[in-house]
């Protein structure tokens, strides 16, 4: 036949194993229960701390590139505008040079054909002359060739050619 | 990973049978061992054996067998929640273990402060150990926590812890405390530090062993007005006492569900701040201000 306790019954030895019982569980609740949640929150506050450093990490060296892109970019740009100008500047310079030999090449030609021009004259003008004076001397040779004196009538001429001579040409 | 997600599952299937087996095999128990006659009485847990020891005898009655195998089956549901803990894409039981843990630590940071930040588990195995006993009812089991010793045992435990943390002030401390506001007050000073843990056994215990005595009373009552009313049916209809299906149960929900989880709420708050309130903060500060210096020195 099975016994009950009473309703109130105290039993030092259900007291301890009570106790005992709280303690107990106390270590496995700690170890089953607290223990692996806590430690898989904590990895889990690791994990997100470690993937915002990452993010952080990646926003900065993104920052840099853009800026240096920047820079970059500006780079090029004063180097093309630099390239442009010198460009510009050597056919400037070039033109210049291919203007100012033609001008040269020009007046020398130019100078050239005067003084052959000049030269061409002066033969022409000795060659009028020489024709004048022969023509004249003929002329006057046939004129006056009975009694006029040769000799004479060459100074004559000689002199009014001169004079003729004179009035346009300076250099004589 | 087929055969991993089997493992998986049967090591759950596993945990969850460590959480109800053992409430199954108690019933079987108490059923096997119910006397056949069913009248109305009230007693303590039923003995199954005695063992000789010195001072008294150790009675293992139901008590310590039904505290026994709640303590395997909160091992089991811990077990059951934190199987399969991840970082990420949690199952949904994680969460709820997550909840627990939060809860817990909140409950004891803010009743007892930083100091006592490692007590979660202490106070969630109080609240557990004593919400599952007081609700081992509903299976028709008889409660541990309506057994004084059981929650003497933990009355005892948290008076131990009380006078732990107030000597950490220092014994010269601690038993002058005792001769506070004057030297006569002592005696009285003594008992009241007894009265502590007799307080929260007895609390605990009355709250729910009354909730056992007023559904016995209430169902017997509802007995004899079943006879008296229905007792004119024929036959054997009129011994059926009609009355008692559906009453008791709404008795239950006050006296099993509610006032077994409000004791267990109040047990762990009265723990909380019996063992903070005995700790003597300003007292151990100086102490280890000595000590730090005195290790400098």
């Amino acid at each position: 036949m099975i016994q009950s306790l009473d309703v109130i019954s105290v039993n030092l030895w259900q007291i301890l194993i009570s106790l005992a019982n709280l303690l107990i569980l106390f270590t496995l609740v700690k170890k089953f229960l607290f223990g692996p949640v806590k430690n898989v929150m904590t990895k889990r506050q690791a994990e997100i701390d470690e993937k915002y450093t990452a993010a952080d990490v990646a926003v900065d060296a993104a920052e840099k590139d853009k800026k240096e892109w920047e820079e970059k970019m500006q780079g090029a740009d004063a180097k093309a505008q630099d390239i442009l100008s010198s460009a510009s500047e050597n056919a400037k310079q070039r033109s210049e040079k291919i203007v100012l030999e033609a001008k040269e090449r020009a007046e020398s030609i130019l100078r050239q054909a005067e003084a052959e021009a000049e030269l061409e004259r002066k033969k022409a003008i000795d060659g009028i002359k020489r024709e004048i004076v022969e023509v004249s001397g003929a002329l006057t040779e046939k004129m006056l060739e009975r009694e006029v004196n040769t000799k004479d009538h060459r100074n004559l001429i000689d002199s009014f050619i001169e004079k003729l001579g004179d009035s346009d040409d300076t250099d004589k | 990973m087929e055969q991993q997600n089997r493992k998986f599952k049967m090591i759950d299937v596993l945990y969850l049978l460590m959480m109800i087996l053992p409430i199954v095999f108690l019933i079987g128990l108490k059923i096997l061992t119910s006397p056949a006659t069913t009248g109305i009485s009230i007693s303590g847990a039923r003995i199954y054996f005695k063992l000789p020891m010195p001072i008294q005898d150790l009675v293992i009655t139901e008590a310590q067998i039904n505290s026994w195998f709640v303590m395997i089956s909160i091992v089991g549901l811990c077990l059951y929640l934190t199987h399969g803990l991840k970082t990420q894409n949690i199952l949904r039981r994680q969460h709820l273990a997550e909840w627990i843990v939060e809860k817990v630590e909140k409950l004891v940071n803010d009743n007892m402060g930083e100091y006592f930040s490692d007590f979660g588990p202490f106070i969630a195995s109080i609240i557990g150990i004593s919400a599952f006993s007081s609700l081992m009812t509903l299976c028709g089991l008889f409660p541990p926590t309506s057994d004084i010793n059981v929650v003497a045992g933990w009355a005892i435990l948290v008076f131990l812890l009380i006078t732990y943390y107030k000597l950490k002030g220092g014994v010269l401390n601690y038993l002058k405390g005792f001769t506070e506001p004057i030297f006569v007050m002592a005696p009285l000073n003594v008992l009241g530090e007894i009265a502590t843990p007799v307080s929260m056994a007895f609390r605990h215990y009355g709250n729910v062993i009354s909730g056992t005595v007023i559904s016995v009373l209430v169902v017997a009552a509802l007995q004899g007005l079943s006879a008296m009313v229905l007792g004119w049916l024929p036959g054997f209809l009129g011994e059926i006492p009609f009355l008692q299906v559906g009453v008791p149960a709404i008795l239950s929900v006050y006296f099993d569900v509610f006032s077994g989880c409000m004791q267990a709420y109040i047990f762990a708050m009265l723990t909380m701040l019996n063992i903070a309130g005995a700790f003597p903060q300003e007292e151990y500060e100086k102490r280890r201000q000595k000590k730090l210096l005195k290790a400098k020195i």
